[in-house]
């Protein structure tokens, strides 16, 4: 994608945002501005990084990583930061991930049909072992290092 | 992002092609916010839906396969999109992590040895699926949570033609369909024997797949309102760990480590499976 097509997709995105965050939080328009305007910034700006860094890292990656460090306190609007994406509920952005995803996996529909319950459950398995181990081993260290 | 060529010749000709896809997310959007969450409990647990899920299921209703509402080249078009929306998703659980950074470095250590919890779904599934009696396929289906770029690497280790690939694509699919709304919900049922710390269970929802992250943060944000914000800082630092190391995980320890218990377990248990197969009622 082209920076304008991906400026102009950030865009509807942000509509959608504000759109999910009135609808579902009754959060005005006009408040949900600022923040929508710094995760956009964030997302177009971690973009541009992707492209032009050689070393090819997830454009998600860069999006958490500007967003740490902008809200961290090594930025000087640290506390601006963090009160105008305060205002963008959590789950707000989710919704329009939710549109594209499930129109993208819409043909995709048969082949779900076709997958057997040895599938479905192996499915599970594979879900639950990732999350359980990962929290195993989250839980032990935080013990062994004493933070919980 | 991998270069590729452009798929349009430019802005104006994606707008043309793609703003009834705009479109229709807005109007998704009014309809799945308008509904909201619904809370759900579900023997220990607790089904959180969000609007997410309804979004995802008018999505998936106004497909080729359903509605016909929209066609093959927009449903293409759609998956290119999902990018866009999940960016400014992400850059809010990084403003979320920076805001909460204290936590984040003080659970530094827990957060980078818990990336290889993420291989130990490994342990648990591939016995299992040799026990129901997969073969190789179940090396991709087991390796990973195969989310895209785990499919892509099969496709690239063994082939597209490749029972690894398929494995890996079953999954892939299963979870498209039903992982977000089962992570979350699955969450609660682990959260709810007491077991872990919210601290750790946030750590464990970023496992390389944004989607099913975001609902796992949301429905635990939900259980434990006071660490919410903790939680979602933990998990957006666990998931762009996972993100960055993800493919290196899965090509020299993930892919490796189930080749190698494939070789172990496979002629101990695939007797066992075409035993109790021969035995019980017929299978497929």
């Amino acid at each position: 994608m082209r920076y304008i097509e991906w400026a102009v997709m950030f865009l509807v995105a942000g509509v959608g945002i504000a759109l999910a965050n009135f609808v579902g939080f009754q959060v005005n328009f006009m408040d949900s501005v600022p923040g929508i305007l710094i995760l956009l910034a964030i997302s177009f700006v971690s973009v541009v990084i992707s492209k032009l860094v050689p070393f090819k890292l997830p454009v998600i990656a860069y999006c958490s990583l500007i967003g740490l460090l902008v809200a961290s306190p090594l930025c000087p609007a640290r506390e601006f930061v963090i009160e105008a994406a305060g205002k963008i509920n959590f789950t707000a952005p989710l919704t329009m991930v939710g549109a594209y995803a499930g129109i993208s996996i819409s043909d995709q529909l048969k082949e779900f049909a076709k997958q057997g319950w040895k599938m479905l459950l192996i499915a599970a398995l594979v879900m639950i072992g990732t999350f359980t181990c990962s929290a195993i081993i989250a839980q032990i260290v935080l013990s062994l290092t004493h933070v919980i | 992002m991998k270069q590729q060529e452009f798929m349009y010749s430019g802005l104006g000709e994606r707008l043309k092609k793609e703003w009834k896809i705009y479109l229709a997310a807005l109007i998704f959007i009014i309809i799945a916010d308008s509904i909201g969450q619904i809370k759900i409990p579900l023997g220990p647990g607790t089904l959180i839906l969000f609007p997410i899920f309804y979004s995802i299921f008018l999505g998936i209703l106004s497909g080729p396969q359903i509605l016909k509402i929209f066609k093959k080249p927009e449903v293409k078009a759609a998956s290119k999109l999902v990018i866009v929306c999940i960016c400014p998703f992400i850059a809010k659980l990084g403003i979320n992590a920076g805001a909460s950074i204290e936590t984040v470095i003080s659970a530094g250590p827990a957060l980078l040895l818990q990336e290889f919890g993420n291989l130990g779904t490994i342990f648990l599934s591939l016995p299992i699926a040799l026990l129901l009696g997969l073969k190789r396929e179940a090396v991709g289906a087991c390796h990973s949570i195969n989310r895209e770029t785990n499919l892509a690497l099969m496709q690239d280790v063994f082939g597209p033609d490749s029972p690894e690939a398929r494995g890996s694509l079953s999954i892939y699919i299963i979870g498209g369909m039903v992982g977000t709304i089962f992570f979350g919900f699955m969450a609660t049922v682990i959260a709810s024997t007491g077991l872990f710390h919210p601290y750790s269970l946030g750590m464990a929802s970023g496992v390389g797949a944004g989607i099913m992250m975001a609902t796992a943060t949301a429905t635990l944000s939900e259980m434990f309102p006071a660490m919410a914000d903790q939680i979602g800082a933990l998990a957006s630092a666990s998931e762009t760990i996972s993100g960055i190391d993800g493919i290196y995980m899965a090509l020299f320890v993930g892919i490796p480590l189930c080749n190698w218990l494939y070789g172990k377990l496979e002629p101990k248990l695939g007797p066992i499976h075409d035993k109790l197969a021969g035995k019980g009622k017929g299978e497929k």
